[in-house]
C-alpha cells in the first residue's frame, strides 16, 4: 500500500465576487452565519428572516449562494421554501442553496428530498467545514455548466450530451451527471432509458434516489407492481423519504386503490405536514372517497402551511368549506371565510369562492332566500375571473340546479365538460349533481353533448398526424383550443402538433407564435405540469432548426 | 407533571445542543491573539463545547438507533474530499498545540457510498479524543482495507487501555468512562452500512498509539 500526502486546496473560489442571502428567523444565527461568510471574503451578503422576505430578495437580486435553515418559525420551512424558488424558477440552477438544519429527522427529510439543495449542514458546524462544502459545491457548479446553461434554455437533448461528457471525462462527478441525467429522461418521458439508467446506478449502489428515480420511470412505463414493490423497499430503509410515499399514492390510484393511495399520503404528512401539494393531494383522495373528517384535517393543512405560498389559491378555501358543509358545519365554513374576509376580498376568484360557499352553507342552513342572493352575486362575479376552478364551477351548477335554474347550471356543466373531456372524476361529479336534483338523463345529454365535440376533433386529428398530415390535424385541434380553452390536453396536443407541422411543412411564424402562446397558456394553467419541459425542449429544437434565436422564456 | 417522556428527553438534548451550536460560533469569532494566557483557555473552551455537542448527537442517534431509527442515508461522496474536511477541522481544534497530517492511499477511489453526516459524527468524535490524549500529533488517513474504504485516525497517545481494545474487537465497552459512548456509537455508525450483506467494522488497535480504524464496505 502505498500512502501520499493529498494537496491542500486546489482549487480556490474568489469569493469576492459572490453575493450571498443568509436565511434564519433567528437574529443570532443570521449574523453568526454572515460573520462566518464574511470571513471567507464574501462582502455582498443580505440577510432575510422569512420565506416571505426571501421571495422578495431574490426577486430583485441575483444570488450566487443561499444559506438557507430548514426551520423558519411560522409558516413554511426552507425545504418548502427551496421548491417554492424552483418552482417558480426564482432561482437558476447555477446558485448554490444550501440547508442548515438541526433536527435529527428533518436532516434526512432535507436529505432525501426530491428536489434536494445543494447540500445540507448540520448544526452545529465549523467554519471550516462550511468552507470545505461551499468549495466542493462551487467546483461542482462549475463542472456543470453547460449541463444547466442547455436545461434552462430547454435544449434537453444538448443536455442529456453535456451529462454524458462529464459522466466520461470527470469521474468525481460520475454519480452527479447519473442523478441529472436520469431526471432529464424522466422529464422526456424517456421511461426506458432513465430505467436502465437508475439499474446501472442500483448496481453500482442501492442509492435511495435512484431507486426512487427507478420506481418512477417503472411507473410511467406501467409497471406498477414493480414499482409498488420497489417502494416498499425503499420506505423500509429510508423511511425519512417522503416523495416515496408522494410516488407510491400516484402508483395505487393508477390501479384505482384510492384507499392505499391516502393511506401513503398520510404516512407522507405524517413524516412532513408542511408540503402543501402533499395535504392538497390528501385533501381531495380522502374527499372523493367521503373520508370528510381526513379531508378538512389535510384542507386545513393547506391554509395553516401553505400561508402566502404559490401554491395556495382562493379554491383551496373553497375545498375546506366545501368539507365543512359536507360534514354540516355550516358555522366552520362561515368562520373560514370570515376570517379569511381580506385576503379573498382582494382579488376576483376569492370573492368568487366566498360567494358561492355562502350560497353553499345557506342551503345547508335552510335559508333559500340568503342562499339566491349569494348566487346571485357569484353568477355576476363569475363574468370578471377569466379562469375558475372547476369544483367551484360544479358547485354553482349545484346550487343553480337547488333553485331550479336549470338552464344555467347545463351551461356551466358543460362548459367545466368541454374543458375537461377527458376527467373521469369531474364529469362523474356533474353526473352526481344531475342524479341528485333528478335529473339524470338530462344530465348524460348536457354531458355527452359537451364532450362529443372536443373528444371527435382530438380523436381526429391523432388519426390525420398519424397518416403524416399534420396540417389538417392542427387546424383540427385549433377549432378543440377555441371550444376548450383550459383543456390543457388539448392545449398541449395542438403544441405538439404544431411542432410536427413545423418540422415538416417548414416555417410559419404565425404557427410558432400561435404554439408559443399557447405554451404559455398551459404553463399558467397548469405550472409545472410532466409534459411542459418536454414541449419547450421540442419547442426549442424546432427554432434552432429554422436558425430563429428567442430569449428562452 | 412527570417528565417519562423519551420525546421529551430527545427535545431537551435537541434545544441543548443547538444552544452550544450557538456558542461555539461565538468562541469562534474571538481571535487569536498569540498569547498562551488568551489563546488556550479559549482553545479548551472551544474543544469542550465540540466534545460537549458530540456527546448530546451521540445520545441523540443512540436513542434513536434504540427505537430502531437509524437509516443510514448512502449516497455518493468523493473520500478525499471528507479527509480534507476532517483535517481542516482537526487543525482548526489543534492549532499549534499538536501537528496534523492527512494521508491518502492511491488504490483509494474518486466516489465511495456512505451516509456522510454519521461517518463523519463517528471520524470527529474518534478526531477528539484523539486531540485530547495525543502528545503531539494526530494523522488521519484514507485508503482501502480488505476491500473496504478505511478512515484511520491515529496518534501518539499512550494507547487505548485494555477493556477498549477489548470493545475494538467486540466486546463490550460499557462502564469506560467517556469513551464509550463515543465508540459504541462509532460501531452502530460503522454496523449500520452494509453493502450486498458486508458490514462495516470499527477496528482499534495501538501501534505507535492509539489507531482508530473505520471500514465502510
Amino acid at each position: 500500500m502505498s500512502l501520499k500526502a493529498i494537496k491542500g486546496d486546489e482549487h480556490t473560489i474568489n469569493y469576492g465576487t459572490l453575493r450571498a442571502l443568509v436565511v434564519d428567523d433567528y437574529p443570532g444565527m443570521r449574523s453568526a452565519l454572515k460573520l462566518t461568510l464574511s470571513n471567507f471574503g464574501i462582502s455582498r451578503i443580505d440577510l432575510a428572516g422569512s420565506a416571505a422576505e426571501v421571495i422578495f430578495k431574490v426577486g430583485n437580486n441575483h444570488y450566487d449562494l443561499i444559506l438557507c435553515d430548514f426551520n423558519l418559525g411560522e409558516g413554511r420551512d426552507g425545504q418548502q421554501l427551496l421548491e417554492e424558488l424552483r418552482h417558480r424558477g426564482l432561482i437558476k440552477l447555477e446558485t448554490v442553496f444550501v440547508m442548515v438544519t438541526a433536527e435529527s429527522v428533518y436532516e434526512k427529510v432535507v436529505a432525501t428530498a426530491e428536489l434536494a439543495p445543494d447540500d445540507y449542514m448540520i448544526k452545529p458546524f465549523s467554519a471550516e467545514v462550511m468552507r470545505n462544502r461551499l468549495e466542493t459545491i462551487l467546483m461542482r457548479k462549475l463542472a456543470f455548466a453547460k449541463v444547466y446553461q442547455h436545461f434552462e434554455a430547454h435544449e434537453l437533448d444538448l443536455a442529456l450530451l453535456a451529462c454524458d461528457a462529464l459522466i466520461r471525462d470527470y469521474p468525481r462527478y460520475l454519480v452527479d451527471a447519473l442523478r441529472f441525467k436520469g431526471e432529464v429522461l424522466n422529464t422526456m418521458g424517456r421511461f426506458d432509458e432513465a430505467e436502465a439508467l437508475y439499474r446501472q446506478v442500483i448496481s453500482l449502489r442501492a442509492i435511495p434516489w435512484a431507486r426512487l428515480g427507478l420506481a418512477k420511470a417503472l411507473h410511467h412505463q406501467k409497471k406498477d407492481e414493480e414499482a409498488e414493490e420497489l417502494l416498499h423497499d425503499v420506505m423500509e430503509k429510508t423511511p425519512e423519504m417522503v416523495s416515496a410515499y408522494d410516488l407510491l399514492a400516484e402508483v395505487r390510484l393508477n390501479q384505482n386503490d384510492s384507499a392505499g393511495a391516502q393511506e401513503a399520503l398520510l404516512k407522507g404528512v405524517s413524516i412532513s405536514a408542511k408540503t402543501v401539494r402533499r395535504q392538497q393531494k390528501l385533501g381531495d383522495i380522502a374527499h372523493e372517497r367521503g373520508d370528510l373528517d381526513i379531508a378538512r384535517n389535510a384542507y386545513s393543512a393547506v391554509l395553516e402551511k401553505g400561508q402566502h405560498s404559490v401554491f395556495v389559491s382562493p379554491a383551496d378555501f373553497g375545498n375546506l368549506c366545501r368539507v365543512q358543509v359536507d360534514q354540516g358545519d355550516v358555522g366552520a365554513a362561515m368562520d373560514t371565510l370570515k376570517r379569511n374576509r381580506s385576503l379573498l376580498g382582494s382579488s376576483p376568484e376569492g370573492q368568487l369562492v366566498s360567494a358561492v360557499v355562502q350560497s353553499l352553507a345557506h342551503t345547508k342552513a335552510g335559508k333559500p332566500e340568503e342562499a339566491k342572493k349569494a348566487l346571485e352575486e357569484a353568477n355576476r362575479l363569475r363574468r370578471g375571473v377569466q379562469r375558475i376552478d372547476e369544483r367551484i364551477m360544479l358547485d354553482m351548477a349545484g346550487a343553480f340546479m337547488t333553485h331550479g335554474q336549470h338552464a344555467e347550471a347545463d351551461a356551466i356543466v358543460s362548459e367545466v365538460a368541454r374543458n375537461a373531456h377527458d376527467s373521469e372524476t369531474l364529469l362523474a361529479k356533474a353526473r352526481k349533481l344531475y342524479e341528485e336534483s333528478g335529473r339524470g338523463e338530462a344530465g348524460n345529454k348536457v354531458l355527452s353533448e359537451a364532450t362529443a365535440d372536443v373528444r371527435k376533433l382530438n380523436n381526429d386529428s391523432v388519426i390525420l398526424a398519424h397518416k403524416g398530415d399534420y396540417k389538417g390535424a392542427s387546424e383540427k385541434l385549433l377549432t378543440a383550443c377555441r371550444v376548450a380553452p383550459f383543456n390543457t390536453r388539448i392545449l398541449m396536443n395542438t403544441i405538439w402538433v404544431l411542432i410536427k407541422r413545423l418540422h415538416s411543412d417548414g416555417m410559419d411564424h404565425e404557427l410558432l407564435d400561435e404554439a408559443i402562446r399557447l405554451l404559455g397558456e398551459v404553463e399558467k394553467q397548469s405550472p409545472g405540469h410532466a409534459r411542459l419541459v418536454d414541449l419547450k425542449s421540442k419547442l426549442r429544437d424546432v427554432e434552432h432548426h429554422f436558425g430563429i434565436r428567442r430569449k428562452a422564456p | 407533571m412527570k417528565f417519562d417522556n423519551l420525546d421529551l428527553y430527545a427535545a431537551l438534548m435537541h434545544e441543548l445542543k443547538n444552544n452550544l451550536g450557538l456558542l461555539i460560533m461565538t468562541l469562534d469569532t474571538i481571535p487569536v491573539q498569540g498569547h498562551p494566557d488568551h489563546d488556550q483557555p479559549l482553545d479548551e473552551a472551544r474543544l469542550l463545547s465540540q466534545r460537549s455537542v458530540e456527546r448530546l448527537q451521540q445520545a441523540l442517534l443512540i436513542y434513536k438507533a434504540d427505537s430502531g431509527e437509524l437509516h443510514p442515508v448512502v449516497d455518493a461522496y468523493a473520500p478525499v474530499e471528507m479527509l480534507r474536511e476532517l483535517r481542516d477541522t482537526a487543525q482548526s481544534l489543534a492549532r499549534d498545540r499538536l501537528h496534523v497530517d492527512t494521508l491518502v492511499g492511491d488504490q483509494v477511489p474518486t466516489l465511495w457510498f456512505f451516509d456522510r453526516s454519521l461517518v463523519e459524527m463517528a471520524l470527529i468524535n474518534a478526531i477528539h479524543n484523539s486531540l485530547a490524549h495525543s502528545r503531539s500529533r494526530l494523522r488521519i488517513e484514507a485508503d482501502m482495507v480488505d476491500g473496504c474504504l478505511a478512515y484511520t485516525v491515529r496518534d501518539d497517545s499512550a494507547g487505548y487501555p485494555d477493556h477498549i481494545l477489548a470493545y475494538g474487537s467486540g466486546g463490550s465497552g460499557h462502564g469506560s468512562a467517556g469513551t464509550g459512548l463515543g465508540l459504541r456509537f462509532a460501531r452502530l455508525i460503522a454496523e449500520a452500512h452494509d453493502n450486498n450483506g458486508r458490514h462495516g467494522e470499527l477496528r482499534l488497535f495501538n501501534e505507535e498509539g492509539a489507531v482508530f480504524r473505520f471500514l465502510l464496505p
